[in-house]
């Protein structure tokens, strides 16, 4: 095992650029399938958990008795879906939105560490792009979504499509500023931007360490993912389906799903900042001690993913002032003040 | 180790997953191409809009109350921004000698006149309903 680690960093360091590309396309292949087919499993279990909650049964037909295979049903439906796109559509920004969506969401996968493999005492995190600046580049390419929705609404000439592309737009932009300043809070306290160190160096978790910071990320991360009680973009009740109105069959599909991958990176993404990462103590056998970071991020991805679809079946949406009210008035001060906090006590943790 | 990797290097695997990413829709697109039936008409490639005939384009003029929203969002989205550099001279172990009053770290004293700074800003923008939704 020494050897081929020492095998592979000697190989990075003398030919980085060549060490890069393979890792790219070998982590591209690897993520793209991983993503897609964990978004997959998000969305049956969003529908079953919905199901639970509302005392219905949920999907129980198609793949056993959990209904495991409905999901690939859907699918083969949406393929085979007549294409319609509607006449007075602006046809490359209709069509082109679905690509941005797409290539968003596998940008930020690139950059997010999913986990570490415990080799020899010292955890070696499993990143693509390992750089610098992650927590930063993540952010900001998580915001490139903003603007597929934006395409997709203002593409499809659509009065509810532009009303919801608008909400969108306005609701993005009250939040990012909290966002990122909690973020900053976080590297605050860790002394760095990387997002494997951040995971890494939280002995204590940064939650607890910093629970207004804690609070308004998540709430600033589930109005990033446009969900109930922040879904005002899309409100059915409103807007029909707001931005994807005139969506259908595989575009439509894809432009869904996509809302289902960065959930997923997310949960990901808070559970690095915020809930200790992979950290958690080693399970002493033979091969589960290797992969026991993995287990515990796993882990803690299904409770937050368990808990963003807990909130959805339990809140009602609130209304869209209400919304950009609520970001600039209230969470814009309390990341403020907490920004205030990391750098008082940060120094207790670093 | 002989040599850390050039930053450069570390966004070779971006230009990957950007094509990747790529790939999976414009194969889809590909793929409806061939499966799925195509029987297009007047009806079905009209907007919908209620069930309606739709009235007009749907390219408004949206209220200018929405821009300055924008504008807000600019402003502290630079502030944003300028806290990124400033986190590696915060975390910069030199830097933390330089004392302000005998307690306050330099770049943290420089930072809280920038915040407050905005803040007051913020404060303006509210009070001249900048920030109302209409």
């Amino acid at each position: 095992m020494d050897g081929i680690i020492e095998t592979i960093s000697s190989f990075a360091a003398s030919e980085p650029a060549i060490y890069y590309l393979i890792i790219g396309i070998i982590g591209a292949a690897v993520l793209a399938a991983v993503i897609n087919l964990g978004a997959m499993y998000i969305v049956w279990l969003e529908v079953k958990l919905l199901g639970d909650f509302s005392a219905r049964y949920g999907p129980n037909r198609v793949g056993g008795r959990w209904g495991l295979l409905q999901i690939i049903a859907d699918a083969i439906k949406l393929f085979t879906k007549e294409d319609t796109i509607p006449k007075k559509a602006d046809k490359p920004v209709y069509v082109w939105a679905v690509l941005v969506a797409c290539i968003a969401v596998m940008l930020v996968a690139a950059a997010i560490p999913f986990g570490a493999l415990y080799i020899n005492g010292t955890n070696y995190p499993l990143v693509v792009a390992n750089m610098d600046i992650s927590a930063f580049y993540v952010e900001a390419a998580l915001s490139l979504m903003a603007i597929g929705t934006f395409m997709a609404g203002y593409g499809s000439n659509n009065k509810y499509s532009l009303l919801g592309a608008f909400r969108g737009i306005a609701r993005m932009i009250s939040y990012e500023v909290p966002m990122g300043v909690c973020v900053i809070s976080v590297a605050v306290m860790a002394h760095s931007l990387n997002l494997a160190e951040i995971a890494q160096n939280q002995s204590l978790w940064y939650a607890f360490a910093q629970p207004i910071g804690f609070a308004v990320f998540l709430v600033a991360l589930i109005t990033d993912l446009g969900r109930i009680p922040f879904d005002q973009s899309e409100a059915e009740e409103e807007l029909i389906c707001g931005y994807n109105t005139e969506y259908g069959g595989i575009r439509w599909g894809l432009l869904y799903f996509q809302e289902y991958n960065v959930m997923l990176l997310g949960s990901v993404i808070l559970a690095l900042l915020f809930l200790g990462g992979w950290n958690g103590p080693i399970i002493p056998l033979p091969i589960l001690s290797t992969i026991s970071p993995l287990i515990w991020m796993f882990m803690k991805v299904v409770i937050i993913l368990w808990f963003l679809i807990w909130t959805r079946s339990a809140l009602l949406r609130l209304r869209i002032d209400q919304v950009t009210d609520m970001g600039w008035k209230v969470l814009l001060p309390l990341s403020i003040v907490n920004l205030a906090w990391a750098v008082a006590v940060g120094s207790y943790f670093a | 180790m002989a040599g850390e990797p050039m930053a450069v290097d570390y966004y070779i695997p971006l230009i990957i997953f950007m094509i990747v990413g790529a790939i999976v829709p414009i194969a889809a697109m590909a793929a409806i191409k061939i499966i799925a039936p195509l029987r297009p008409s007047r009806r079905k490639q009209s907007t919908y809009e209620g069930g309606l005939a739709p009235i007009r384009d749907a390219k408004i003029q949206y209220s200018v109350q929405y821009y300055l929203f924008a504008i807000v969002f600019v402003i502290f989205d630079v502030e944003v921004l300028f806290l990124y550099p400033w986190i590696y001279v915060y975390a910069n172990k030199a830097m933390q000698q330089f004392m302000v009053f005998g307690f306050m770290n330099y770049a943290v004293f420089e930072m809280l006149l920038f915040i407050v700074v905005l803040l007051v800003g913020l404060i303006y923008a509210v009070k001249k309903e900048a920030l109302r939704w209409v």
